[in-house]
Protein backbone atom coordinates (compact mmCIF):
# COMPACT_ATOMS: atom_id res chain seq x y z
CA UNK A 1 0.00 0.00 0.00
CA UNK A 2 1.33 3.35 -0.83
CA UNK A 3 1.75 5.95 1.43
CA UNK A 4 1.50 9.82 1.04
CA UNK A 5 4.58 12.07 0.55
CA UNK A 6 3.89 13.62 3.78
CA UNK A 7 4.78 10.21 6.14
CA UNK A 8 7.32 9.82 7.66
CA UNK A 9 7.74 6.25 8.15
CA UNK A 10 6.43 2.81 9.56
CA UNK A 11 4.87 4.44 12.61
CA UNK A 12 5.82 2.77 15.59
CA UNK A 13 6.05 4.49 18.64
CA UNK A 14 9.57 6.01 18.15
CA UNK A 15 7.35 8.45 15.60
CA UNK A 16 6.30 11.41 16.54
CA UNK A 17 4.48 13.46 13.34
CA UNK A 18 3.45 16.83 13.37
CA UNK A 19 -0.35 18.06 13.38
CA UNK A 20 -0.65 18.77 9.74
CA UNK A 21 0.83 15.32 9.00
CA UNK A 22 -1.17 13.55 11.44
CA UNK A 23 -4.00 15.62 10.17
CA UNK A 24 -3.14 14.26 6.64
CA UNK A 25 -2.60 10.84 7.85
CA UNK A 26 -6.15 9.89 8.67
CA UNK A 27 -7.35 11.91 5.61
CA UNK A 28 -5.24 9.06 3.32
CA UNK A 29 -6.40 6.01 5.17
CA UNK A 30 -10.12 7.47 4.78
CA UNK A 31 -9.33 8.11 1.13
CA UNK A 32 -7.78 4.59 0.96
CA UNK A 33 -10.85 2.61 2.39
CA UNK A 34 -13.95 4.59 1.05
CA UNK A 35 -13.83 6.13 -2.45
CA UNK A 36 -16.62 8.49 -1.75
CA UNK A 37 -14.04 10.57 0.23
CA UNK A 38 -12.26 13.37 -1.40
CA UNK A 39 -10.79 16.65 -0.73
CA UNK A 40 -11.61 20.09 -2.43
CA UNK A 41 -10.72 23.68 -1.86
CA UNK A 42 -8.19 26.20 -2.55
CA UNK A 43 -4.69 25.63 -2.91
CA UNK A 44 -5.12 21.86 -1.69
CA UNK A 45 -4.04 20.06 -4.58
CA UNK A 46 -0.30 20.59 -6.10
CA UNK A 47 0.49 23.46 -3.45
CA UNK A 48 -1.00 20.90 -0.79
CA UNK A 49 -2.60 23.34 0.91
CA UNK A 50 -1.03 26.45 2.45
CA UNK A 51 -0.89 25.15 5.76
CA UNK A 52 -0.09 21.69 4.95
CA UNK A 53 -3.66 20.66 5.51
CA UNK A 54 -3.02 18.21 2.15
CA UNK A 55 0.42 18.05 1.53
CA UNK A 56 0.78 14.48 -0.16
CA UNK A 57 -2.04 13.90 -0.81
CA UNK A 58 -2.04 14.87 -4.67
CA UNK A 59 0.56 12.29 -5.35
CA UNK A 60 -1.56 9.34 -3.92
CA UNK A 61 -5.13 10.40 -5.07
CA UNK A 62 -4.68 12.11 -7.94
CA UNK A 63 -6.69 15.24 -8.95
CA UNK A 64 -10.06 13.38 -9.20
CA UNK A 65 -10.09 13.38 -5.46
CA UNK A 66 -7.77 16.35 -4.59
CA UNK A 67 -9.60 19.27 -6.09
CA UNK A 68 -8.51 22.56 -6.47
CA UNK A 69 -11.70 24.83 -7.08
CA UNK A 70 -12.18 28.14 -8.09
CA UNK A 71 -12.20 31.16 -5.90
CA UNK A 72 -15.62 31.06 -4.80
CA UNK A 73 -16.18 29.17 -1.51
CA UNK A 74 -20.31 29.78 -2.37
CA UNK A 75 -19.94 27.22 -5.19
CA UNK A 76 -17.59 24.61 -3.98
CA UNK A 77 -19.16 24.17 -0.06
CA UNK A 78 -22.32 23.87 -1.95
CA UNK A 79 -20.76 21.56 -4.25
CA UNK A 80 -20.09 19.49 -1.17
CA UNK A 81 -23.19 19.70 0.28
CA UNK A 82 -24.69 18.51 -2.74
CA UNK A 83 -21.81 15.31 -2.96
CA UNK A 84 -22.72 14.27 0.76
CA UNK A 85 -26.20 14.41 0.09
CA UNK A 86 -26.21 12.10 -2.79
CA UNK A 87 -24.05 10.31 -0.75
CA UNK A 88 -20.10 10.79 -0.99
CA UNK A 89 -18.35 11.81 2.37
CA UNK A 90 -16.74 15.08 1.06
CA UNK A 91 -13.88 17.15 2.51
CA UNK A 92 -13.97 20.85 1.76
CA UNK A 93 -11.66 23.53 3.02
CA UNK A 94 -12.51 26.69 3.65
CA UNK A 95 -8.64 28.35 3.84
CA UNK A 96 -9.14 31.15 6.60
CA UNK A 97 -12.01 30.56 9.01
CA UNK A 98 -12.22 34.58 8.56
CA UNK A 99 -13.53 33.87 4.71
CA UNK A 100 -16.48 31.89 5.86
CA UNK A 101 -18.44 35.08 5.64
CA UNK A 102 -18.39 34.38 1.69
CA UNK A 103 -20.67 31.35 1.81
CA UNK A 104 -22.05 31.33 4.96
CA UNK A 105 -25.22 30.54 3.53
CA UNK A 106 -23.66 27.07 2.43
CA UNK A 107 -22.61 26.82 5.97
CA UNK A 108 -25.30 27.47 8.29
CA UNK A 109 -28.30 27.24 5.93
CA UNK A 110 -27.72 24.12 4.28
CA UNK A 111 -24.96 22.42 5.16
CA UNK A 112 -25.89 22.57 9.12
CA UNK A 113 -29.79 22.47 8.21
CA UNK A 114 -30.65 20.46 5.36
CA UNK A 115 -30.94 17.11 7.34
CA UNK A 116 -33.73 18.96 9.43
CA UNK A 117 -35.49 20.96 6.50
CA UNK A 118 -35.79 17.65 4.61
CA UNK A 119 -37.40 15.77 7.34
CA UNK A 120 -34.52 13.34 7.86
CA UNK A 121 -34.47 12.60 3.82
CA UNK A 122 -30.96 13.33 3.39
CA UNK A 123 -28.00 13.91 5.95
CA UNK A 124 -25.18 15.70 4.79
CA UNK A 125 -21.92 13.34 5.94
CA UNK A 126 -19.24 16.18 5.12
CA UNK A 127 -16.45 18.06 6.83
CA UNK A 128 -15.65 21.70 6.51
CA UNK A 129 -12.13 22.12 7.39
CA UNK A 130 -10.76 25.26 7.68
CA UNK A 131 -7.36 27.38 9.06
CA UNK A 132 -8.02 29.21 12.33
CA UNK A 133 -5.82 31.66 14.62
CA UNK A 134 -3.32 34.34 14.73
CA UNK A 135 -0.02 36.21 16.25
CA UNK A 136 1.97 35.81 13.08
CA UNK A 137 1.25 39.57 11.59
CA UNK A 138 -1.56 38.49 9.21
CA UNK A 139 -3.73 41.22 10.54
CA UNK A 140 -7.73 41.30 11.58
CA UNK A 141 -8.88 39.21 8.17
CA UNK A 142 -6.50 36.13 8.57
CA UNK A 143 -6.05 36.12 12.12
CA UNK A 144 -9.19 35.24 13.68
CA UNK A 145 -10.47 31.84 15.22
CA UNK A 146 -14.19 32.59 15.40
CA UNK A 147 -14.61 29.30 17.44
CA UNK A 148 -18.05 30.81 18.93
CA UNK A 149 -19.76 31.69 15.78
CA UNK A 150 -19.05 28.29 14.56
CA UNK A 151 -20.27 26.66 17.11
CA UNK A 152 -23.31 29.37 18.06
CA UNK A 153 -25.43 27.98 14.69
CA UNK A 154 -27.18 24.59 15.29
CA UNK A 155 -26.78 21.81 13.18
CA UNK A 156 -23.00 21.21 12.64
CA UNK A 157 -20.16 19.52 15.39
CA UNK A 158 -17.38 21.67 15.37
CA UNK A 159 -13.82 20.55 16.70
CA UNK A 160 -10.32 21.73 17.29
CA UNK A 161 -7.62 19.63 17.74
CA UNK A 162 -4.25 20.80 19.68
CA UNK A 163 -2.10 17.74 19.40
CA UNK A 164 -0.73 15.39 16.54
CA UNK A 165 -2.54 12.61 18.37
CA UNK A 166 -5.97 14.42 18.92
CA UNK A 167 -5.70 15.19 15.47
CA UNK A 168 -5.49 12.33 13.52
CA UNK A 169 -7.94 10.90 15.89
CA UNK A 170 -10.80 13.30 15.49
CA UNK A 171 -9.99 13.60 11.62
CA UNK A 172 -10.76 9.74 11.30
CA UNK A 173 -14.21 11.03 13.19
CA UNK A 174 -15.18 13.12 11.62
CA UNK A 175 -15.02 12.19 8.02
CA UNK A 176 -17.03 8.86 9.79
CA UNK A 177 -19.51 10.88 11.29
CA UNK A 178 -23.20 10.96 9.45
CA UNK A 179 -23.70 14.70 9.88
CA UNK A 180 -21.42 17.95 8.78
CA UNK A 181 -18.25 18.39 10.86
CA UNK A 182 -16.49 21.62 11.22
CA UNK A 183 -12.78 20.90 11.88
CA UNK A 184 -10.91 23.81 12.86
CA UNK A 185 -7.01 23.05 12.89
CA UNK A 186 -4.96 25.90 14.36
CA UNK A 187 -2.20 27.06 11.90
CA UNK A 188 0.16 27.60 14.47
CA UNK A 189 -0.26 23.64 15.88
CA UNK A 190 0.54 22.42 12.74
CA UNK A 191 4.62 22.34 12.70
CA UNK A 192 4.92 24.45 9.72
CA UNK A 193 8.88 25.40 9.53
CA UNK A 194 8.01 28.98 9.00
CA UNK A 195 5.52 29.81 11.33
CA UNK A 196 6.12 30.35 15.20
CA UNK A 197 4.85 27.35 16.92
CA UNK A 198 5.00 26.15 20.67
CA UNK A 199 6.18 23.18 22.07
CA UNK A 200 3.86 20.54 22.08
CA UNK A 201 1.40 19.87 19.32
CA UNK A 202 3.96 17.21 17.82
CA UNK A 203 3.40 14.00 19.51
CA UNK A 204 3.79 10.27 19.06
CA UNK A 205 0.57 9.15 16.85
CA UNK A 206 0.16 5.11 16.34
CA UNK A 207 0.17 3.83 12.23
CA UNK A 208 -2.85 2.60 12.61
CA UNK A 209 -6.69 4.28 12.64
CA UNK A 210 -7.85 5.52 15.92
CA UNK A 211 -10.87 7.79 16.70
CA UNK A 212 -10.81 10.54 19.51
CA UNK A 213 -14.94 10.92 20.11
CA UNK A 214 -16.35 13.62 19.33
CA UNK A 215 -18.18 15.73 22.49
CA UNK A 216 -15.26 14.36 24.73
CA UNK A 217 -12.66 16.79 26.30
CA UNK A 218 -9.22 15.90 27.58
CA UNK A 219 -7.88 16.33 30.70
CA UNK A 220 -4.16 17.75 29.95
CA UNK A 221 -3.06 17.98 33.22
CA UNK A 222 -4.26 17.58 36.80
CA UNK A 223 -4.52 19.63 39.52
CA UNK A 224 -6.45 20.14 42.90
CA UNK A 225 -6.17 24.21 42.94
CA UNK A 226 -8.00 26.03 39.81
CA UNK A 227 -9.27 24.72 36.50
CA UNK A 228 -8.37 26.16 33.01
CA UNK A 229 -10.42 25.27 30.70
CA UNK A 230 -9.36 26.07 26.61
CA UNK A 231 -8.78 24.86 23.39
CA UNK A 232 -6.28 25.01 20.72
CA UNK A 233 -2.87 27.07 21.02
CA UNK A 234 -3.76 27.88 24.22
CA UNK A 235 -3.87 24.51 25.36
CA UNK A 236 -0.18 25.14 25.57
CA UNK A 237 0.18 28.34 26.76
CA UNK A 238 -2.27 27.19 29.69
CA UNK A 239 0.25 24.18 30.20
CA UNK A 240 3.10 26.61 30.29
CA UNK A 241 1.31 28.54 33.03
CA UNK A 242 0.31 25.49 34.86
CA UNK A 243 4.47 24.62 34.95
CA UNK A 244 5.33 27.85 36.70
CA UNK A 245 2.39 28.41 38.88
CA UNK A 246 3.55 24.62 39.77
CA UNK A 247 6.48 26.33 40.81
CA UNK A 248 5.05 28.46 43.46
CA UNK A 249 3.28 25.51 44.90
CA UNK A 250 -0.36 25.75 42.70
CA UNK A 251 -1.44 23.00 41.04
CA UNK A 252 -3.15 23.72 37.61
CA UNK A 253 -5.83 20.96 36.01
CA UNK A 254 -5.46 22.01 32.21
CA UNK A 255 -8.98 20.61 30.47
CA UNK A 256 -8.56 20.98 26.66
CA UNK A 257 -12.52 20.83 25.01
CA UNK A 258 -10.71 19.36 21.79
CA UNK A 259 -14.72 19.30 20.57
CA UNK A 260 -17.01 22.46 21.42
CA UNK A 261 -19.93 21.15 19.74
CA UNK A 262 -20.94 18.74 21.31
CA UNK A 263 -19.75 20.01 24.19
CA UNK A 264 -18.46 17.60 27.37
CA UNK A 265 -20.00 19.79 29.94
CA UNK A 266 -19.35 16.60 32.50
CA UNK A 267 -15.79 17.23 32.22
CA UNK A 268 -15.79 20.61 32.89
CA UNK A 269 -17.83 20.60 35.73
CA UNK A 270 -15.77 17.91 38.07
CA UNK A 271 -12.99 19.86 37.31
CA UNK A 272 -14.45 22.78 38.90
CA UNK A 273 -16.08 20.55 41.36
CA UNK A 274 -12.68 19.53 42.53
CA UNK A 275 -11.52 23.13 42.23
CA UNK A 276 -13.59 25.70 43.09
CA UNK A 277 -11.71 28.00 41.56
CA UNK A 278 -12.12 28.33 37.01
CA UNK A 279 -10.66 30.15 34.49
CA UNK A 280 -11.64 30.33 31.08
CA UNK A 281 -9.25 30.87 28.13
CA UNK A 282 -9.43 31.33 24.73
CA UNK A 283 -8.29 33.03 21.57
CA UNK A 284 -11.97 33.92 20.11
CA UNK A 285 -13.59 37.43 21.16
CA UNK A 286 -14.82 37.78 24.73
CA UNK A 287 -18.31 38.64 23.86
CA UNK A 288 -20.97 36.12 23.42
CA UNK A 289 -18.26 33.65 22.74
CA UNK A 290 -16.50 30.48 24.30
CA UNK A 291 -15.50 32.30 27.54
CA UNK A 292 -19.04 33.30 28.24
CA UNK A 293 -20.68 29.60 26.98
CA UNK A 294 -18.30 27.32 29.79
CA UNK A 295 -19.12 30.00 32.23
CA UNK A 296 -22.63 29.76 32.32
CA UNK A 297 -22.35 25.92 31.97
CA UNK A 298 -20.53 25.67 35.33
CA UNK A 299 -22.87 28.49 36.64
CA UNK A 300 -26.36 26.97 35.88
CA UNK A 301 -25.31 23.39 37.08
CA UNK A 302 -23.41 23.79 40.10
CA UNK A 303 -22.99 27.02 41.25
CA UNK A 304 -22.11 26.56 44.43
CA UNK A 305 -19.08 24.71 43.68
CA UNK A 306 -17.60 28.00 41.75
CA UNK A 307 -15.73 30.21 44.50
CA UNK A 308 -14.09 32.82 41.95
CA UNK A 309 -14.16 32.92 38.09
CA UNK A 310 -12.36 34.70 35.92
CA UNK A 311 -11.61 34.48 31.70
CA UNK A 312 -8.94 35.46 29.02
CA UNK A 313 -10.12 35.68 25.72
CA UNK A 314 -9.36 38.57 22.78
CA UNK A 315 -10.93 41.60 23.68
CA UNK A 316 -13.61 42.95 21.48
CA UNK A 317 -11.32 44.65 18.46
CA UNK A 318 -9.91 43.76 15.33
CA UNK A 319 -7.20 41.80 16.17
CA UNK A 320 -3.82 44.43 14.57
CA UNK A 321 -1.90 43.79 12.11
CA UNK A 322 1.62 45.47 14.57
CA UNK A 323 3.51 42.97 16.32
CA UNK A 324 3.51 44.32 19.87
CA UNK A 325 -0.86 45.11 19.47
CA UNK A 326 -1.64 41.58 18.51
CA UNK A 327 0.78 40.27 21.12
CA UNK A 328 -1.31 42.46 23.56
CA UNK A 329 -4.29 41.41 22.67
CA UNK A 330 -3.77 37.12 22.27
CA UNK A 331 -3.85 36.02 25.65
CA UNK A 332 -0.22 35.26 27.00
CA UNK A 333 0.72 32.58 29.06
CA UNK A 334 1.74 34.95 31.72
CA UNK A 335 -2.08 36.42 31.14
CA UNK A 336 -3.16 32.96 32.53
CA UNK A 337 -0.47 32.82 35.48
CA UNK A 338 -2.28 35.88 36.32
CA UNK A 339 -5.85 35.25 36.06
CA UNK A 340 -5.16 31.61 37.96
CA UNK A 341 -3.57 33.80 40.81
CA UNK A 342 -6.41 36.12 40.69
CA UNK A 343 -8.88 33.68 41.34
CA UNK A 344 -6.94 31.81 44.22
CA UNK B 1 28.16 0.92 12.82
CA UNK B 2 27.77 4.50 13.35
CA UNK B 3 26.00 5.90 9.67
CA UNK B 4 26.15 9.53 8.98
CA UNK B 5 23.11 11.20 8.12
CA UNK B 6 23.50 14.45 5.81
CA UNK B 7 20.83 16.62 3.39
CA UNK B 8 23.73 15.96 -0.01
CA UNK B 9 21.05 13.33 -1.18
CA UNK B 10 18.10 15.46 -0.76
CA UNK B 11 19.30 19.01 -1.80
CA UNK B 12 16.64 20.74 -4.64
CA UNK B 13 18.75 20.94 -7.63
CA UNK B 14 17.45 25.03 -8.14
CA UNK B 15 19.03 25.31 -4.74
CA UNK B 16 23.02 24.84 -5.66
CA UNK B 17 23.43 28.55 -4.92
CA UNK B 18 22.43 28.48 -1.11
CA UNK B 19 24.57 26.71 1.55
CA UNK B 20 22.56 26.71 4.49
CA UNK B 21 18.94 25.38 5.71
CA UNK B 22 17.19 25.05 9.00
CA UNK B 23 15.97 21.92 10.28
CA UNK B 24 12.03 22.49 11.23
CA UNK B 25 11.26 19.31 12.43
CA UNK B 26 12.15 16.10 13.99
CA UNK B 27 10.11 12.97 13.62
CA UNK B 28 12.00 10.00 15.44
CA UNK B 29 13.56 10.78 19.29
CA UNK B 30 16.91 9.67 19.62
CA UNK B 31 16.94 6.39 20.74
CA UNK B 32 13.80 5.66 18.29
CA UNK B 33 14.25 2.84 16.03
CA UNK B 34 14.20 3.50 12.59
CA UNK B 35 13.70 2.02 9.14
CA UNK B 36 15.94 2.49 5.80
CA UNK B 37 13.33 5.31 4.21
CA UNK B 38 11.61 6.73 6.86
CA UNK B 39 11.62 10.00 7.57
CA UNK B 40 13.98 11.35 10.44
CA UNK B 41 13.53 14.90 9.57
CA UNK B 42 12.52 18.09 7.65
CA UNK B 43 14.64 20.88 6.58
CA UNK B 44 13.76 23.64 5.14
CA UNK B 45 16.18 25.65 2.37
CA UNK B 46 14.87 28.97 1.43
CA UNK B 47 11.03 28.60 2.48
CA UNK B 48 11.24 24.70 0.82
CA UNK B 49 10.05 21.89 3.01
CA UNK B 50 12.21 18.71 2.49
CA UNK B 51 12.11 15.39 3.93
CA UNK B 52 15.28 13.42 4.94
CA UNK B 53 15.16 9.39 5.12
CA UNK B 54 16.97 7.61 7.30
CA UNK B 55 19.61 5.97 4.77
CA UNK B 56 19.95 2.58 6.78
CA UNK B 57 18.19 0.36 9.31
CA UNK B 58 18.84 1.21 12.91
CA UNK B 59 18.58 3.38 16.14
CA UNK B 60 18.88 6.93 15.68
CA UNK B 61 21.98 7.57 18.14
CA UNK B 62 22.09 11.35 18.04
CA UNK B 63 20.30 14.57 16.24
CA UNK B 64 23.91 16.39 15.89
CA UNK B 65 21.37 19.11 14.79
CA UNK B 66 18.62 20.28 16.88
CA UNK B 67 15.08 21.98 15.54
CA UNK B 68 15.24 25.11 14.68
CA UNK B 69 18.73 24.56 14.19
CA UNK B 70 20.77 26.03 11.20
CA UNK B 71 23.39 24.07 9.35
CA UNK B 72 25.76 24.12 6.40
CA UNK B 73 25.36 21.89 3.04
CA UNK B 74 27.55 19.02 4.07
CA UNK B 75 26.75 19.57 8.01
CA UNK B 76 25.99 16.01 9.57
CA UNK B 77 22.19 16.13 10.64
CA UNK B 78 21.97 12.77 12.70
CA UNK B 79 23.47 9.29 13.17
CA UNK B 80 22.33 6.27 12.87
CA UNK B 81 24.00 2.87 14.58
CA UNK B 82 22.53 0.22 12.40
CA UNK B 83 21.43 -3.66 13.36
Amino acid sequence: MSTPASDPGTGDADRELTMSRAMVDAIASEMRADDEVFYMGEDVQDYGGIFDSTEGLLDEFGRDRVVDAPISETAYVGAAVGAAQAGMRPIAEIMFADFVGVCLDQVYNQMAKNTYMSGGSFNVPMVLTTAVGGEYNDAAQHSQTLYGLFSHLPGMKVVVPSTAYDAKGLMHAAVRDDDPVVYMFHKRLMGIGWMPAPEGPKTPVPDEDYTVPLGEADVKREGEDATVVTLGLHVHRALDAADRLADDGTEVEVIDLRSLVPFDTETVLDSVEKTGRLVVVDEDYQSFGVTGEVIARVAERAPDALEAVERVAIPDVPIPYSRPLEKEVNPQVEDIVAAVESVE
Amino acid sequence: MIVDVDSESVWPADADDVDEAVVANWFVREGGAVDAGDTLCEIQIEKVSVDVTAPESGTLAERVVPENGEFRRDDVLARIETD
